[in-house]
């Protein structure tokens, strides 16, 4: 009896991801090779893929703006981190951390259609930024590029914040106080010791930034006003204006390989770190 | 002098990130006290309007209690398989167990668009309908790596030794699993739980893909979006906030309360 | 600690009261486009029949059919669908021939009849509900009409950043092919590379392409001037909220969109489903369905209880004129279809 207790407490976690993940992914990998139309199976959907432009268009497309997204929510996330930890009395940290992730609990959809209002051109952003004289003509920057880039970077922040600032909380003070002690002044400190300290938890929230935001459809499809397509679009522009599942999953699969392959390089560069 | 500097500039850079976090929200709600139709300025405002459209909107508040349903019975079952197996692997290691933690933990690496497509194709394959069940079984699917990553890291020695001083004194393994390490573990059980309902009372996508009448919220604030501009889609964002931070304020309040105590 | 007890308490207990929500005893599943889903539409009808009127919303026939396809017989009861598209689902078997006698056609706006789409070997497969225009939307505050007497005048560098697309390929390809004097109902593969030039001309000039909402915004709140493909179904909703909303025929013509109302052969509930399609057609529910919170257009119904506001908003009393110059959807078949939208991706995809 207590040999099977293993197999039925890890058992149906397993089956279900079988069951509910993997043979999804199994059928769509045979669904790419079908042709919508036409003769077996075959490998038309990834020659489509790459022979016309404006599909692989996409994942150029969103390749550029989830590596801009990702340096910059790091590089606006983690001095803000920094303060939170460094300079924020230990008492208020918890609210101060609360307080910078509460817009994470307003509808993700409406998150990024408020964005749209901000940024549009009688918006709020334009609105000051004429008012106050500083610019004559608004600024372009609902419905394009730049914006799908803000409304994901606000997202990432929030969640770069939080994964910089465990990991600045788990440094030990001591080691700090060694490296005062051996005569080292805090920009050396922190170049020498904090930065090195923190990196796997900056990659770790870094690649999750990736992911997130590789895969995601709803923010480029409110705030990017179409004038480009990144992966996730084209993939629902298959499904929802054709039902052509057969090139979305050799599209979807592409997408994967692309994300497997970050992460492989990520994983390396970690683990080098580590040597 | 030199030495506040740092500071002064930490706090004014930190002012600016929370200027950057909060003003989409606060523009959110002060458009949805907007008294005519359009939610850009000038403000016309305030009036409740929208927030009675939306309170008395039928669809809406049908797609509120789907959302709560399938948010807490889906985490429930993340919580539950993801125990079981965080458990099974950390006490028993059993055979393959780096393989089946890895199993357990790829999904979290595979966007929730494409998970979502590939259960709509096995939907179709096997001929079952679309509904709250089918968008509950994908939010479980995109929980349980999560709930069994959690769990896993909190399986630790001090929980095997009382676990194995209950077995000494008799205990069956349910009895060990529900009396000793449940109870031991109760943070990190409520924490995941939470995490999974936040998740999936926001997860838009797969609710998209799978459901047909009986939508979640999320997917019929997409369908506000689309049928124009409208203050009303502030009134429900700001609402689904209000509730939210008022959870999210209330848990807080208990968690630092059994803190302190 | 209590108090998380008593959360979780109350949590759980809303749980199970929602699982026990019983179904609703009789229901009418339909699968719509946006306009049906406004409760100023369909609560009266609920209320009248005791029913519960379930929508699905979709865009584009052949998302429409794929839906259809993936369902179960006796899933859905009526259908919202493109005029010119009914046959498609006749073809397929989806559709159930409807009474004559029992619908309003001799109401109808002649022109929008569509009988040689509507109707299959006699039968009359659908009715035509709502139609409208996809021509040129504007702001009367920014752009003179005159100026937009041609569709080549869209092409033009001082529009430069001042258009909106909308996001849907048949009618705006439609409008282009119209620009370089092709009929909509003739299009084959040869006439793709000259409409894909128009395309390219408009999306140079073109600060977005967006859906209804998206498109709407931007020109209610002044990112654009031009909504191409834009009517009536735009302005009239906010012509309230902003009279300089305009809309115009250019010479060249416009298209004329057309949704009609058909009813699944496999339905469980035909005389519910029949019952409905006729308090849509009524002149009650054809007011509320032409000025539906998502979007605006001509009820097909003439005896439609539009107020004169209304009607003047609708530009009721042009119509005869309008429709002498519009030409209908592009209805291309399915490797037609395909190739046009690969010309649509190529579009949204260029810089």
């Amino acid at each position: 009896m207590s040999r099977l207790v293993p197999w039925l407490t890890v058992g149906p976690a397993v089956l279900w991801t079988l069951l509910f993940f993997i043979l999804p992914l199994v059928l769509m990998a045979w669904t790419s090779l079908q042709p919508l139309q036409g003769d077996g199976p075959g490998l038309g959907n990834y020659v489509a893929f790459f022979t016309n432009p404006s599909y692989w268009r996409a994942l150029v497309n969103s390749l550029e703006v989830t590596a801009l997204v990702t340096v910059l929510a790091v590089l606006l996330a983690y001095p803000f981190a920094w303060v939170l930890a460094e300079q924020v009395p230990e008492r208020w940290q918890r609210l101060a951390l609360v307080l910078a992730i509460l817009p994470f609990w307003t509808s993700y959809l409406v998150r990024s259609y408020s964005w749209l209002l901000v940024l549009a051109e009688q918006g709020v952003v334009n609105g000051a930024l004429v008012g106050a004289g500083l610019l004559s003509e608004p600024l372009r920057l609902a419905n394009t590029r730049a914006a799908t880039v803000i409304g994901f970077v606000h997202f990432f922040v929030m969640l770069l914040t939080l994964t910089i600032f465990a990991s600045l909380k788990q440094l030990s003070p001591s080691y700090r106080k060694a490296a005062a002690d051996l005569g080292a002044g805090p920009l050396r400190t922190f170049v020498y010791i904090v930065l090195p300290l923190t990196l796997p938890g900056i990659m770790v929230g870094a690649f999750l930034t990736f992911v997130l935001a590789i895969g995601d459809y709803v923010t480029p499809q409110i705030l990017g006003g179409n004038t480009e397509l990144l992966m996730p679009q084209l993939i629902m522009l298959q499904i929802g204006r054709r039902g052509d599942f057969p090139l979305a999953s050799a599209l979807s699969l592409i997408l994967m390989l692309v994300v497997t392959v970050a992460y492989l390089g990520c994983a390396r560069w970690l683990r080098l770190e580590r040597v | 002098m030199a030495h506040r500097l740092p500071r002064v500039v930490g706090a004014l850079y930190a002012a600016l990130i929370y200027g950057f976090i909060f003003l989409p929200v606060v523009v959110l709600v002060l458009f949805s006290l907007q008294a005519t139709t359009l939610p850009v300025p000038p403000f016309t405002g305030p009036s409740l309007r929208w927030y009675d459209a939306v309170l008395s909107d039928r669809r809406l508040t049908a797609a509120l209690g789907n959302s709560l349903l399938v948010a807490l019975l889906s985490s429930a079952l993340a919580v539950v398989l993801g125990f079981l197996a965080a458990w099974g692997l950390a006490r028993f290691r059993p055979p393959g167990s780096g393989l089946w933690r890895a199993l357990l933990t790829l999904p979290l690496m595979v966007s929730y668009l494409i998970i979502g497509m590939g259960l709509l194709i096995l939907l179709n394959q096997l001929g079952a309908p679309r509904s709250r069940v089918s968008a509950g079984i994908g939010h479980v699917v995109i929980n349980l790596p999560l709930c069994f990553a959690i769990l896993y890291s909190q399986m630790g020695e001090q929980q095997a030794r009382a676990e194995q001083a209950a077995r000494d004194l008799g205990a069956a393994e349910w009895q060990v699993l529900l009396l000793i390490t449940a109870p031991m573990l109760w943070p990190a059980l409520f924490a995941s739980f939470f995490l999974s309902v936040t998740f999936s009372w926001d997860e838009f996508i797969i609710a998209f893909l799978l459901t047909r009448f009986d939508t979640t919220l999320p997917v019929e604030i997409w369908n506000l979006l689309r049928a124009g501009l409208n203050p009303r889609t502030n009134a429900v964002g700001a609402l689904v906030f209000l509730v939210s931070a008022v959870l999210v304020a209330s848990i807080e309040l208990v968690v630092l309360r059994r803190r302190r105590s | 600690m209590r108090t998380a007890r008593r959360l979780a308490c109350a949590l759980t207990l809303t749980a199970a009261a929602l699982a026990c929500h019983p179904a609703g005893a009789d229901e009418l599943n339909a699968l719509i486009w946006c306009d049906h889903a406004d409760p100023a539409l369909l609560q009266p009808f609920e209320e009248a029949h005791g029913v519960r009127v379930n929508v699905k919303e979709y865009e584009g026939t052949g998302a429409g059919l794929a839906i259809v396809e993936q369902s179960r017989p006796g899933d859905w009861d009526v259908m919202v669908i493109d005029s010119i598209d009914v046959r498609r689902g006749v073809e397929r078997g989806l559709f159930a021939p409807l009474p004559e006698d029992r619908l309003p056609l001799a109401d109808l706006f002649p022109e929008v009849r569509f009988d040689e789409h509507t109707t299959v070997a006699g039968k009359r497969y659908a009715i035509t509900e709502k139609f409208g225009y996809n021509t040129v939307g504007f702001n009367r505050t920014k752009v003179d009409p005159a100026e937009l007497r041609s569709l080549k005048a869209l092409l033009e560098p001082k529009y430069r950043g001042r258009l909106a697309i909308y996001d849907y390929y048949l009618p705006v390809m439609g409008m282009a092919a119209l620009a370089v004097g092709k009929r909509t109902s003739e299009l084959s593969a040869d006439d793709l590379p000259a409409i894909r030039d128009v395309l390219l001309g408009m999306k140079a000039n073109a600060r977005l392409v967006g859906e209804v909402a998206a498109s709407q915004t931007a020109l209610a709140t002044g990112e654009v001037d031009i909504l191409v493909g834009g009517g009536e179904w735009v302005t009239a909703g906010l012509a309230r909220e902003n009279p300089a909303l305009d809309f115009v025929i250019p010479d060249e013509g416009a298209v004329l969109w057309s949704q009609s109302l058909a009813m699944f052969a496999d339905s469980p509930r035909p005389e519910l489903a029949l019952e409905f399609i006729r308090y849509v057609m009524s002149p009650e529910g054809q007011a509320r369905l032409a000025t539906s919170s998502c979007y605006w257009g001509m009820p097909a119904n003439r005896q439609a209880a539009l107020t004169d506001e209304e009607k003047r908003i609708l530009r009721f009393a042009e119509q005869p004129a309008f429709l002498a110059r519009a030409q209908p959807y592009p209805a291309p078949d399915e490797a037609l279809d395909r190739q046009m939208q690969d010309v649509w991706t190529e579009m949204l995809q260029a810089r």
